[in-house]
């Protein structure tokens, strides 16, 4: 081998970043293409400074788009090997037709998305408009509520990913600067841990087999177009969730940290509960806890996998539970927000009597507090003692002026 | 036959070989002696575009090989620098080849796709003497 | 570094074993796969190929089938040049790592892509792979119109064509801009090798393909494509519309060295008028009309000026 180890502390303080870059370097990527754009820069810049040093042995392009980074990552895994880059915002919104075209031709490129608003107006802060832009593109969705997870979760994705049965590619999402840009204590694996967790890179399909030539990226117009796409959605809906069980059973043999697709939080007696992603997951249990020293029986529920959408999971997450707050960081634009009608499909053909209700939130960075999260849930808890939503189903939290209400 | 394969039975990604199992040197192997899959449009057949087709006459060839060269389709079958004949399950019919003969009476004529081979090269145009 | 293929005579040249094949759905009488085969029999090389949307790809890797013998990929529309960068990334990582299958081979990494996905919609994306350096060979099948979507003006499109654009009518006489010089964009990017060729001259494309492979670093090729179905042509005279761009130097054939060293490289012997080139083709049918006569004469002084200018460039040696 011709780079050099890097000694760890067991726990090193790590932003969401630092962690992400340091998984890449300890899974060797082969090749990583990348454009920069705040938050998500330091993951690639990390990973050219490991390179650098002598950490790591792989190329990297600094090209000149976010498109021409995904195309690049397209040509180089379809060439046969490890791929990861990095973006946010209007960077995926760029690359996003390219998403596509990575999943569909069934190349497991790990993509680290650092969560930042949309424009306009420009913002760079982090919110999950560009999570949900792309929900629909074929990639699997991971999501980290803070940097040990934003590590973990990378050295697990290509696990998933790469794995013959899938080669589908993944996104770890994180939230842009609360996450990517906060250091915490992060556990780590020494390097020959982690590379023997991530495994070898197993080529297939690989275009540098010069004995076995293939043509990727064909047209398949209505005769043949349905079945590639029926194939692809099978496979997320079939495989994926028993492989990522299997990934998440390892990675808690290996690390004693377990992992779930979906995170509950005191939920096995609690009435009220809210449902979210990202770094308000932390948040919303912290407030949880002590609505319960108040007598509220609070639960909180994060979505640990976006995509594909882990719906037995969240009808048994929500089991028993008597009133639901969905919150929604993107603005809807003009619907009910995403992970309210997530739920609301999971849980319509149940016996549920919960009440649901969507709260927007967090838009372009604004902070979700704590007095909004106990606000939230007492709301909750009178939908409850009243046996009915006694708001409007969508509320704005946290925006100035006259207050927001819909549905 | 592909058409009756369901969506559970195709390569993943639309991925597609063009030859069975391995080949170890493809560009010293002629067609003739590749195994190609039946993905391969080299197993397919246009034949059915061709309103008019090209009739090749041995007699007048000189081996130029500019018919070769210029032939889309790679329909001008040559060997050991030798024009051996039209492949017409690729040829389309669209006459370039007869354009870039240089010989007089040209070697290639272009004729209705009915014509019979036999009968028009026992009929072929002689020598055009104006041209000469 | 592989040897060179040793192609003295069309003889020799047609033992080639084709990479490509028939059946394609091409029009008949397409220049595009006549540049292809012509490329692809320049080396005996393992290849990687890609190709942007457009004519070539569209009819080429149409499921189930797939004209391709050697590695090939397709994107999008604009990164035909990306993708096989990004392979060509991958192929010196996995090199690097002793992780090649087959070590002993060097491929050679080439993009097509037709005018529409090189002047326009892939112009960033072949610049920056022409900046950072991949050894790789972008060729553009320059037809001068989008011809898949049916004909509609690019940036390569002739003053005076006419396109579904940009069309000829009673108060037009179509397309109003200049072809951009692709070339003389791509030589500024100091890259070792950019030229411009013509499948009616087998000889010096082969020549210079076998160079552009020869070289380290990125290779622009601008390949001049009739199109049969856009220019408005008989499928037959394919190779006489070439001939005729060649010898009017419409295309005039030549070579820039590191962005600077220009030589040409074929010298019509007779040359023929700009007109009897228009002439040929149904897109410019509309210039014979007495109003537009002037635009003949305009495109036979442009034609003359950028010869002149060419031969001076290949005089200073500059």
């Amino acid at each position: 081998m011709a780079f050099d180890k890097m000694e760890l502390q067991k726990i090193e303080v790590w932003d969401g970043n630092r962690a992400a870059a340091q998984a890449l370097r300890q899974a060797q990527v082969d090749v990583v293409a990348a454009y920069p754009i705040t938050p998500s820069t330091p993951i690639v810049e990390g990973y050219a400074k490991f390179l650098a040093d002598g950490y790591i042995e792989g190329e990297f392009a600094m090209v000149e788009s976010e498109h021409a980074a995904m195309s690049a990552c397209i040509g180089a895994a379809a060439a046969g090997g490890r791929v990861a880059t990095a973006t946010s915002s209007q960077g995926l919104a760029l690359m996003s037709e390219t998403l596509y075209q990575a999943s569909g031709m069934r190349l497991p490129i790990i993509l680290n998305l650092v969560n930042r608003a949309l424009a306009s107006p420009l913002n760079v802060n982090g919110d999950h408009s560009d999570m949900y832009m792309i929900r629909d593109s074929g990639w699997i969705q991971f999501d980290a509520f803070c940097p040990q997870e934003s590590y973990d979760l990378n050295l697990i994705a290509f696990r998933v990913a790469e794995d013959h049965d899938i080669r589908l590619p993944a996104i770890v999402n994180q939230d842009g600067f609360m996450t990517s840009h906060t250091a915490q204590g992060v556990h780590t694996l020494s390097d020959d841990e982690a590379y023997a967790f991530v495994g070898e890179y197993k080529p297939m399909n690989d275009m540098l087999d010069f004995e076995h030539p293939v043509t990727h990226g064909v047209q398949t117009e209505e005769d043949w177009h349905f079945e590639h796409k029926a194939r692809q959605h099978n496979d997320l809906m079939v495989k994926v969730i028993p492989k990522i069980k299997e990934v998440f059973a390892d990675f808690e043999k290996l690390t004693g940290r377990k992992y779930n697709l979906v995170e509950k939080y005191d939920m096995d007696d609690a009435d009220v509960c809210v449902v979210c992603m990202g770094s308000s997951v932390e948040t919303a249990r912290e407030v949880a806890t002590e609505m319960r020293a108040k007598g509220i029986k609070a639960g909180v529920v994060g979505f640990r996998v976006f995509r594909p959408i882990p719906f037995a999971e969240i009808i048994d997450a929500l089991k028993g539970v008597k009133a639901i707050a969905a919150l929604d960081r993107s603005s809807p634009n003009g619907a009910a927000g995403t992970l309210f009608n997530e739920i609301a499909g999971a849980l319509f053909n149940t016996d549920t009597k919960a009440l649901l209700s969507g709260y927007v939130y967090g838009l372009g960075g604004r902070d979700l507090t704590k007095a909004h999260l106990t606000a939230l849930f007492n709301e909750l808890q009178a939908n409850v003692d009243a046996g009915k939503v006694t708001t409007q189903l969508q509320q704005f939290i946290g925006v100035r002026g006259p207050k927001l209400a819909y549905l | 036959m592909m058409t009756k394969k369901g969506w559970d039975e195709f390569e993943i990604g639309a991925m597609l070989r063009t030859f069975n199992g391995k080949i170890d040197d493809i560009a010293g192997t002629q067609q003739q002696d590749r195994d190609y899959s039946e993905n391969s449009s080299y197993t397919a057949s246009v034949a059915d575009w061709r309103l008019i087709k090209p009739i090749f006459n041995k007699d007048y060839c000189i081996d130029c090989q500019f018919c070769w060269v210029y032939c889309p389709d790679v329909s001008i079958i040559s060997r050991d620098k030798k024009l051996i004949g039209v492949d017409m399950d690729h040829c389309k019919g669209c006459g370039i080849c007869v354009e870039a003969c240089p010989t007089n009476p040209k070697s290639l004529l272009m004729f209705p796709e009915q014509a019979d081979e036999e009968s028009e090269i026992a009929n072929w145009p002689k020598k055009d003497e104006k041209e000469a | 570094m592989s040897e060179i293929k040793n192609i003295k005579n069309l003889k020799e040249f047609s033992t080639s074993a084709d990479r490509f094949e028939g059946a394609n759905l091409l029009c008949p009488g397409c220049a595009h796969s006549i540049i292809v085969r012509e490329v692809l029999n320049a080396t005996n090389d393992d290849l990687i190929l890609s190709a942007s949307t457009g004519c070539l790809e569209v009819c080429t890797a149409v499921y189930p089938y797939t004209s391709w013998d050697a590695s090939w990929i397709h994107i999008g529309f604009e990164n035909s040049s990306t993708a096989v960068a990004g392979a060509e990334i991958m192929y010196k990582a996995l090199k690097k790592k002793g992780r090649l299958k087959q070590p002993e081979r060097t491929p050679k990494f080439v993009s097509f892509a037709g005018d529409g996905a090189s002047y326009d919609i892939g112009f960033q994306w072949i610049s920056g792979c022409m900046e950072r350096g991949h050894n790789m060979m972008h060729i553009v099948l320059d037809n001068e119109v989008y011809a898949n979507t049916g004909g509609q003006r690019s940036s390569s499109t002739p003053i005076g064509s006419s396109a579904t654009t940009s069309p000829e009518g009673k108060k037009s006489y179509g397309e109003k801009r200049n072809k951009k010089d692709m070339m003389a964009i791509m030589a500024a990017h100091g890259i070792p090798y950019v030229a411009q060729v013509a499948p009616n001259k087998w000889k010096d494309m082969v020549k210079k393909i076998q160079h552009g492979f020869a070289v380290e670093g990125p290779v622009f090729i601008n390949a001049v494509s009739p199109c049969t179905t856009e220019w408005k042509f008989d499928p037959k005279d394919t190779m006489n519309i070439a001939d005729l761009a060649t010898d009017s130097l419409v295309f005039p054939l030549y070579e820039i060295i590191d962005g600077r060293e220009l030589n040409i490289t074929y010298r019509p012997k007779n040359i023929v008028p700009v007109e009897e080139y228009l002439a040929a083709q149904g897109r410019f049918k509309h210039l014979f009309k007495d109003e537009y006569k002037y635009l003949i004469k305009e495109w036979q002084d442009r034609v003359d000026e950028k010869w002149a200018y060419l031969q001076r460039r290949e005089e200073a040696r500059i």
